[in-house]
């Protein structure tokens, strides 16, 4: 058999100021960067705006990116790289209400610069090609591609248009004419192609718009579901345990957000939708940990009765432990992979919940048992809390 | 034990084999959010105020013509906000006759005499109704033009039961554009007669009328993609609108160019008939969404059958015709989010998310029998089975799987064995402790079980709230952790149990566990 610990005595509460200091220094550094400091960054979804990942067929770097949008006043975009090889980046323009427009039409002023930014990244012979009516491959969409090919090839058009599109989907962009022959086209087709239509240097991956009002509406969502989901465990816990439990639940939980949103603030993420699910979902992670501590520490209060309250958490915790380090342990792997391989969409998702995992097993340790502790040196004896 | 076995095992077949029958083939079932099969995703906003505007200047001009009727002098009656209007200038001997009316004729409005005048307000259950009303209609008429415009499974639903914001999924769409200005436009249709115009400015145009607008007329601008610009002075009563329309296609005019050629109602018929053969060789403007198109001079009598020209690319002139056919927006519509994912980068999302499960799921498998030997092929099967039921579950209740959905089912993959692992160790404490194999194992699963209910069942609370207030691909997360814990509740606690107590049944008298 293996095993983690051999019967482990840690006296974890004996830590509980050393703890307390911790995750009050993480907090209140939180806080102050949060208040005085850079602070979070909010996202589109929160802010409004517009977001663009784009596909470049060559390598570009973020400083000539920028040199290109600085002309048309767009030079304080957020561009960031999402893949090593300087192809795929991310722009979303800052803030806009400063430029002045009317608050109603605002959405409208998001998706037009939208339309800029991609406009200052093509290269001026294409956008001449463009107006002239030769179709860019990148862009075009199925059917507009059928008809084109409908003019040479009626009968093939469909199936061609088809496979071409799919070879677009599959690798983001085209990068050659070349890369048509690998898929068996006929050497007349492409030569028509080369004629009636040319290779974008960019593709459009996916582009996001949201007006500031949807983003102030969100912003009160987001706040409502975790308040509404605190009281729902608050709750819960309150009725299946005691008051103090519920209590010390919650507070461990707060403490857990709070945390994360400090540690969130130093980096250079931002805050969009995702993030908020993914801080709610490590809020139900952690009192799923806290609970299993709870329900011991329940149960020994019927077995060791003499022993002292904070001895008995001591005793609680190390029983639990192996089992509260395994469970942190596969998640933290699970969610390690998402991290790793996931993918530049789901990244930051995935680095909330690891730093909230991490949070969330040191919390229901280190947190959620001493604030019981003190409940119950306040507000009564031991016995309430069976 | 032995009877109670057989069940058990049926019972877990069963879960198994309609989990496999729902989600087979993924392809077909499992659905899939915009965020990885590509389209666009609109959020919109109806501004119900217009419809609010409509009643009130309707009633307003009830009011006048009851006063007028009646013979009771006023002043003025004027709109004071959506919802609320006051009529000046009355004779305090007037207001008994002024109150039969409204009483009459008004049952919808709240009335205060002050002054020397009365302020009306819509009810507020009347206010609510209208608003509602509006949204709706706004969400029929919006379904009715995506489907026209032709979208495979399109989703467009209401946000929130009382709530003023439509959203539109449109799966496999591109190019946004043209299809938010489908949506966009209201297709209020209107033919008016043209008292004046086109002029450059309004001086121009009124030069004739002492510079004022006459009281039956109105100041409409000409669309400058449509025409010139300029202003027209049309007559306020329309001869025909849009809801006189019986069908309207694309078409040409006789100078081949794009058009929408239209046919009435037989009632729309008769007035439009009535009007053209007592204006021939008149101009008749045609009104969309308050700028005029076009301004054609009546030739001759038209009844049932007309053109609509101006100068339209085909592509306009299709979706003219189609939102004509499907019908006019009660309240005009604002834009609030827009999104659109390539298809491209929905399969590289795809592509890595499977990427990352399948590294997740082999190590955490890796790991459990590793670990616990045995019994940790127990918690390998239990997760397999896990995910199987996920992804049933994600068919049965056609929940869309989006991105944070697979980072959902990959979270799942690590918190599952959570319950196995609560159970094991509870096992292996009862062991040390010097029970039996078969007592160990009972009295781990009872114990475990309700620490793992409780847990589970906050966790559960969490994603309500997540489900509540999230959109799209949030939404797509909390459903999937939801089905997830479900899920894992039972394939740890039951299907788990039952392959202790199978191969614990077949030995005689177990003495070692392979925990």
């Amino acid at each position: 058999m293996i095993t983690l610990f051999k019967q482990p005595r840690i006296k974890f509460l004996n830590y509980k100021y050393f703890a307390f200091a911790l995750s009050g220094a993480i907090i209140l550094a939180g806080l102050i960067n949060m208040t005085v400091g850079k602070g979070l960054k909010f996202g589109i979804d929160f802010t409004g705006g517009t977001f663009i990942r784009i596909k470049f067929r060559e390598p570009i770097k973020t400083e000539e990116i920028r040199a290109k949008l600085s002309p048309k006043g767009l030079g304080d975009s957020i561009i960031q790289e999402i893949e090593r090889g300087q192809r795929e980046y991310q722009i979303r323009t800052a803030g806009l209400i400063k430029r002045g427009e009317k608050p109603g039409e605002e959405i409208e002023t998001h998706v037009i610069i939208g339309n800029m930014v991609i406009e200052a990244l093509q290269k001026p012979e294409e956008l001449a090609q463009l107006e002239k009516g030769f179709k860019d491959l990148n862009s075009i969409d199925h059917k507009e591609l059928v008809n084109l090919l409908a003019q040479g090839f009626p009968e093939e058009a469909e199936e061609v248009a088809r496979k071409i599109i799919e070879l677009r989907d599959e690798k983001g962009i085209i990068e050659s004419f070349d890369d048509l022959r690998g898929l068996g086209l006929k050497e007349e087709t492409i030569k028509f192609l080369q004629e009636k239509s040319f290779l974008g240097s960019l593709c459009v991956l996916s582009r996001e718009t949201v007006g500031p009002q949807a983003g102030k509406e969100l912003r009160k969502k987001a706040i409502l579901a975790t308040v509404w989901a605190l009281i729902g465990m608050l709750v819960y816990i309150a009725f299946r345990f005691k008051i103090a439990y519920g209590v010390a639940g919650v507070l461990t939980l707060v403490h857990d957000v709070l945390v994360t949103l400090s540690i969130y603030s130093f980096t250079n993420r931002e805050i969009n939708l995702p993030i908020i699910a993914a801080i709610l979902t490590l809020v139900g992670y952690s009192i799923n940990d806290t609970i299993v501590v709870f329900d011991r520490v329940r149960e020994n209060l019927k077995i060791l009765r003499k022993l002292p309250l904070e001895e008995l958490m001591n005793v609680s915790i190390n029983q639990t432990l192996s089992r509260t380090i395994l469970t942190a342990g596969t998640t933290f792997l699970a969610v390690l992979f998402l991290f790793l391989f996931g993918g530049k969409v789901i990244n930051d998702f995935a680095f909330t919940l690891l730093v909230g995992l991490i949070v969330g097993t040191y919390s229901s340790i280190y947190q959620s048992c001493p604030i019981v502790l003190y409940w119950q040196k306040i507000f009564g004896p031991k016995k309430k809390l069976k | 034990m032995k009877r109670s076995l057989g069940w058990r095992f049926i019972l877990t077949l069963v879960v198994i084999g309609i989990s496999i029958f729902l989600m087979i083939p993924p392809k077909e079932k499992i659905k899939l959010g915009l965020d990885l099969k590509g389209g666009v995703h609109l959020a919109l906003q109806v501004m119900t105020d217009d419809a609010i505007n409509i009643e009130t200047d309707q009633a307003i001009a009830r009011l006048q013509e009851q006063l007028k009727k009646k013979e009771i002098p006023f002043e003025t009656v004027n709109k004071v906000s959506p919802g609320t209007f006051r009529a000046q200038g009355l004779r305090m001997e007037d207001e008994g006759k002024i109150r039969d009316i409204l009483d009459e004729l008004f049952r919808d409005w709240n009335y205060a005499f002050s002054g020397q005048g009365v302020t009306l307000t819509l009810k507020p259950e009347v206010d609510r109704y209208i608003r509602d009303q509006a949204v709706n209609q706004a969400l029929e008429t919006i379904r009715n033009r995506i489907d026209q415009f032709g979208v495979a499974e399109p989703t467009i639903q209401r946000q929130g039961l009382a709530g003023e914001k439509i959203i539109v999924e449109l799966p496999g769409v591109e190019n946004p554009e043209r299809v938010k200005n489908i949506i966009r436009t209201t297709a209020l249709l209107e033919f008016k007669l043209v008292k004046a115009g086109p002029a450059p400015d309004e001086e121009t145009l009124l030069k004739d009328f002492d510079g004022k607008v006459p009281e039956d007329a109105e100041l409409v601008r000409g669309d400058p993609k449509r025409t010139q610009g300029g202003f027209y002075l049309v007559s306020k009563v329309a001869a025909i609108t849009g809801k006189d329309l019986r069908t309207a296609r694309r078409s040409v005019d006789e100078w081949n160019n794009p058009a929408v050629a239209f046919t009435l109602n037989p009632d729309g018929a008769r007035r439009f008939e009535k009007v053209t053969s007592e204006n021939i060789g008149k101009p008749l403007a045609i009104i969309l969404d308050g700028r005029v198109q076009s301004a054609p001079t009546i030739q001759d009598r038209i009844s049932d059958s007309g053109i609509i020209h101006g100068r339209f690319t085909i592509e306009e002139a299709e979706d003219l015709a189609l939102v004509l056919r499907a019908g006019a927006l009660p309240a005009s519509i604002k834009y609030l989010e827009e999104r659109t994912v390539g298809p491209a980068l929905g399969l590289d999302s795809i592509r890595k998310g499977l990427r990352a499960g399948i590294a997740a799921l082999v190590v955490v498998m890796i790991f459990m029998v590793f670990y616990y030997r045995l019994s940790g092929i127990n918690a390998v099967v239990a997760l397999i089975l896990n995910i199987i039921i996920i992804f049933g579950g994600l068919a049965y209740f056609r929940a869309t799987l989006t991105l944070p959905g697979i980072a959902g089912i990959i979270l799942t993959i690590g918190m599952a064995v959570d319950a196995n692992i609560l159970i094991f160790e509870r096992i292996r404490e009862e062991l040390a402790a010097g029970k039996g194999v078969v007592n160990s194992v009972a009295a781990g699963f009872s114990r475990a079980f309700r620490t793992i209910l409780d847990s589970n069942l906050t966790t559960i609370i969490a994603a309500i709230f997540l489900f509540q207030f999230g959109t799209g691909p949030v939404k797509g997360f909390a459903v999937t952790l939801i089905i997830g814990i479900l899920a894992s509740m039972f394939t740890a606690v039951f299907v788990s149990r039952l392959i202790f107590d199978f191969t614990l049944s077949r030995k005689r008298r177990p003495e070692t566990l392979s925990i």
